[in-house]
């Protein structure tokens, strides 16, 4: 009578989790880190063979909701188009946002999707089914897609984590509330992210001063002794889930590194930009390049300018362009963008009219997102809105089908059944949706 | 039934009333031997049933330092752990297991427990304010004189404290900060052993008696509650009109929030219709309240619950032996330990069934059961699995658990300083890292090695552990490398080491010599850092 790996009650994981945030109590902002940082590095019980198929992923999260209008599908001179212009690409016949010249320049290496057309309208609701690519099934908690990943393609034994969060900002109004929440789902915490960025550093993951690496060592060795002695003594599975988490310090440790900004070259942080984002990505980069298979980077909720509009995407969208194209550039100059899948989006688009505060508001209904790299082809752009961005026209897809997309470019089966106990049929993406053919190679 | 308890005698001095004494231990000892031997023969029945053989009893060495942490929530002191190898005694355990009950370190241990279980962790911050309130003041008081468990149920769920020393009792309503959907959430697993959250927005998927109009009802006993800042202090004023809605399914379709819970009969409330407006007047509440107290309403829904909903429920007395067994043999009957519903059976009902009929007769005597356990030969199994193949809810032997962090940090105190104290560092930076407390599952978390290899306040106070009569003196004095190794096992694992132990300590201080202090407080790192002192065996 083995206890399953996860718990579960009413057929949810959720309770597990319900519980932990419970004891969690007033920890609040911390929750997302403390729960999913605990879980990742917890020593599966079940040693599930780790997969190894190489394939990567960086997610930048443009959370909030960025225009498409300002980004991939101006509309300049019309009614909807706003004050930017559009310029030509290196794809004859295709024009982006002014805003974006150097985006224009590698459009060859880029997949547009124009004709997002989704149903969530409010930010948690969005959230949650672009990153976990439906809409939820109470009380069953889909993962995250970086949760997916770091299960499908991620090396359990690597001491480098393999979903990683980076977002400097702990706020974020209704991404503050998703962070809180839980993000592995039924796949279970170890399957959650290890989140840094800005301040949040891995706590304890620095040698302290006062003790000397081999008397680090010397006393660990020792520690491994007595512990190992009682393991085997009691055949005890508890002091193995201890001691082999005391086998991934050191590991860990070596990582630290990793998360520190301020160990990156100065002149690839310079080239970046000073922005959080744009740090936050490139470390995103150096962490992909060490061992991590998913990194999604965030940036609190920037991108939500009800208030506003065409200021503040004057500001952001230029950096998301510089940033895009250096990551993008970067990872082909290392050879690794066919292995690295980017995805920049945020969780719906916004309205072709203006509110009265000159800010744009939420808008499902047709939008657009980018990716480039593993299994992606580049240079096409699938779908089209009308003339006023109102409606997509052609080639309309949604959250399953962009989901089925990226599964397939990862080389992971977009459809396989969720073969967990206790759970009803759960689908990596539901309903049989298609993948987008013409963006995949 | 009102029992004697040993704590009310404990001040008696014995010669003189040596008869009355020896009196009301036999009856005392003699009624929770009744539950002992129940809880005997059930779990042996249930051996029988499987074929399963049990654990060997454990040794003294083991049950004396298995007894502290689960009774006292720390190891015992080297001196403690000899006087009780040296007792004589045939009951010695009997005897070890009532004095650690009336200790205030049970006192303070329970404490930590419940306050953990009925509030959750808590930043820093709101462990000073439960405290600087009188909610730590009221758990220790509840559990130093151990206060029938349904009178701490409505001290808590009533919220109007009668004199001043029960204050503290407020603290439950009054920290989820008017927020009466937490407070559903919290008095469902608290006070009935089941969760309810899945209820929220359908009714209970497979565990069918949970419906969603019980959320909704539960929330609604305490959505007149409103937190109040009197010159008294903190306390959760009612009011008598308001709370009426309707809460919608997943279908769409809406109910009204009617006063139920579970089996319950719907308490009834005239409900006012949507365009009648209700007044706040003076009629409605109680006569002559005291001064500076928040008023009190004629029909209180508070009140309501606990007369029509709680008293006498079954599940009150069931919920408490259920946690209580998951306190003292690692799991619960049913398990998870807080969800006492229909999906969750209990893997001895008739002794769950028998129990809680006994706890609620003897008055809701918590160290009485308590007690019952502890004597029970399941307890004093030893920790070692008897077979790969038999499993956990058959108790067949003692199930190891991880040290909460106030039993750990209460732990490394006492072997290296000799004393205790609630506030210092290593105990808030402990129970900021270590958060589980009756865990489901026994998973450490890479975090917690991170922890003990580098955190610097940890780090700080083994090192720092050598003034006069602590641990890294005494063993400096030591003559030989030996005897120091001798001393160091005795006084962390309340054993002596094996030969290999021996030697690898010895050679550990041989080789650093000339840095003995740093030498010494490594070991000591070593062995606190090993699963033997994390955990419970």
């Amino acid at each position: 009578m083995n206890q399953s790996p996860q718990r579960r009650s009413c057929g949810s994981d959720e309770h597990t989790v319900h519980r932990r945030l419970f004891l969690q109590g007033a920890l609040a902002s911390g929750v997302a880190s403390v729960a999913s940082f605990n879980g990742l590095f917890s020593i599966p019980t079940l040693a599930d063979e780790a997969k190894r198929r190489g394939k990567k992923c960086i997610l930048l999260w443009l959370c909030g909701a960025p225009s498409q209008f300002e980004t991939w599908d101006p509309k300049p001179g019309t009614a909807t188009g706003g004050p930017f212009g559009a310029i030509p690409t290196n794809l004859p016949g295709i024009q982006i946002s002014s805003l974006m010249p150097k985006c224009a320049t590698i459009m060859d290496k880029l997949a547009i999707i124009r004709s997002m057309s989704t149903k969530p309208n409010e930010h948690f609701q969005g959230i949650d089914a672009l990153t976990r690519g439906d809409q939820p099934r109470p009380p069953f908690t889909r993962p995250i897609l970086g949760s997916v990943v770091a299960q499908q393609l991620g090396q359990l034994d690597s001491p480098v984590p393999q979903f990683v969060l980076l977002d400097p900002c702990p706020e974020g109004n209704e991404f503050k509330a998703f962070k809180a929440g839980n993000w592995a789902g039924w796949l279970g915490a170890q399957y959650g992210p290890v989140r840094a960025g800005g301040d949040y550093g891995i706590p304890n993951i620095e040698q302290l001063d006062s003790i000397t690496a081999s008397d680090h060592a010397d006393r660990e060795a020792l520690r491994k002794f007595f512990s190992k002695k009682y393991e085997n003594d009691l055949h005890s599975s508890a002091a193995q889930s201890h001691n082999a988490a005391f086998d991934r310090v050191k590991g860990l440790m070596s990582c630290a590194p990793l998360f520190d900004l301020e160990s990156l070259p100065m002149d690839e942080r310079q080239r970046y930009g000073g922005g959080a984002f744009a740090q936050h990505v490139l470390q995103a980069r150096h962490l992909i390049e060490n061992g991590s298979t998913f990194v999604m980077v965030a940036n609190g909720m920037p991108w939500d300018n009800h208030v506003y509009q065409h200021e503040m995407h004057q500001m952001l969208v230029p950096e998301l362009d510089h940033v895009i194209f250096q990551l993008v550039s970067d990872l082909e100059d290392r050879g690794m963008l066919e292995d690295t899948l980017v995805i920049a989006m945020g969780e719906f688009g916004r309205t072709p009219w203006l509110n009265e505060a000159r800010g744009r508001d939420h808008y499902p209904n047709a939008w657009s997102m980018a990716m480039a790299g593993a299994g992606i082809r580049g240079g096409v752009v699938h779908g089209a809105t009308d003339d006023l961005g109102v409606d997509v026209v052609e080639g309309k897809v949604d959250n399953r089908n962009l989901f089925a997309t990226i599964f397939r470019a990862l080389g992971i089966d977009p459809h396989e059944a969720y073969d967990l106990p206790g759970l009803p049929t759960f689908h990596r993406v539901e309903e049989d949706a298609e993948p987008i053919a013409e963006v995949l190679v | 039934m009102a029992l004697p308890t040993l704590t009310a005698l404990a001040p008696i001095p014995p010669m003189r009333f040596t008869l009355a004494i020896f009196l009301v231990i036999v009856v005392t000892r003699g009624l929770a031997a009744d539950a002992t031997a129940r809880i005997n023969t059930e779990i042996s029945a249930a051996w029988d049933a499987q074929g399963i053989s049990p654990a060997s009893r454990c040794s003294d060495e083991t049950f004396v330092r298995r007894v502290y942490l689960d009774l006292a929530g720390r190891i015992p002191t080297r001196q403690e752990t000899q006087t009780f190898l040296a007792d004589e005694r045939d009951d010695k355990r009997q005897w070890l297991i009532e004095s650690l009950l009336e200790s205030e370190d049970h006192a303070q241990h329970f404490a930590d427990l419940f306050d953990a279980i009925l509030m959750g962790r808590a930043d820093e911050g709101t462990y000073d304010r439960r405290a600087q309130h009188g909610w730590r003041g009221y758990l220790e008081a509840v559990f130093r004189d151990n206060r029938a468990w349904d009178r701490v149920a409505r001290e808590i769920l009533i919220a109007r404290p009668s004199d001043s020393d029960n204050d503290g009792s407020v603290w439950f309503l009054y920290e989820r900060k008017d927020d009466h959907q937490a407070i559903a959430e919290a008095v469902a697993p608290a006070f009935f052993g089941v969760r309810i959250e899945c209820a929220q927005c359908h009714d209970h998927m497979s565990a069918h008696e949970i419906e969603q109009a019980h959320y909704w009802g539960l929330v609604a006993f305490f959505n007149r509650s409103k937190n109040a800042d009197t010159p008294g202090g903190p306390r959760v004023a009612e009011s008598a009109i308001g709370g009426f809605s309707d809460f919608a399914n997943l279908e769409g379709s809406s109910t009204p929030n009617l006063l139920t819970f579970l089996d319950s009969s719907t308490v009834p409330e005239k409900r006012p219709t949507s365009d009648e407006k209700q007044d706040d007047e003076d009629p409605l509440y109680v006569d002559g309240g005291i001064p500076g107290e928040p008023r009190e309403p004629i029909f209180s829904r508070r009140k309501k619950f606990v007369t029509q909903v709680l008293d006498g429920h079954p599940l009150l007395a069931r919920a408490m032996v259920n946690r209580v067994w998951a306190i003292m043999m690692g799991r619960g009957i049913v398990h998870p330990h807080d969800e006492l519903d229909s999906m969750h059976p209990p893997s001895h009902p008739e002794l769950l069934d028998w129990l809680s009929d006994d706890f609620a007769a003897s008055g809701f005597d918590v160290r009485r059961l308590v007690h019952s356990i502890a004597l029970s030969d399941a307890y004093q199994l030893s920790a070692q699995r008897p077979a790969e193949a038999t499993p956990p809810d058959s108790f067949a032997w003692y199930l190891e658990r991880p040290l909460t962090a106030e039993q750990l940090a209460r732990s490394i105190q006492f072997a290296l300083r000799g004393s205790f104290e609630n506030n210092a560092l290593v105990v808030k930076e402990l129970r900021q890292q270590i958060l589980d407390v009756l865990p489901d599952t026994i998973e450490i978390p890479v975090s917690d090695a991170l922890f003990f290899s580098n955190n610097e306040h940890l780090d700080e106070f083994i090192r720092q552990s050598s003034g006069d009569g602590q641990l890294i003196s005494e063993v400096k004095r030591m003559q030989s490398q030996t005897e120091r190794a001798i001393w160091l096992t005795e006084t962390l694992y309340g054993r002596l080491p094996t030969q290999d132990e021996t030697l690898a300590i010895v050679n550990y201080l041989d080789q650093k010599i000339d840095r003995i202090d740093a030498a010494i407080s490594h070991v000591a790192w070593s062995m606190i850092t090993s699963a033997e002192f994390r955990f419970n065996h």
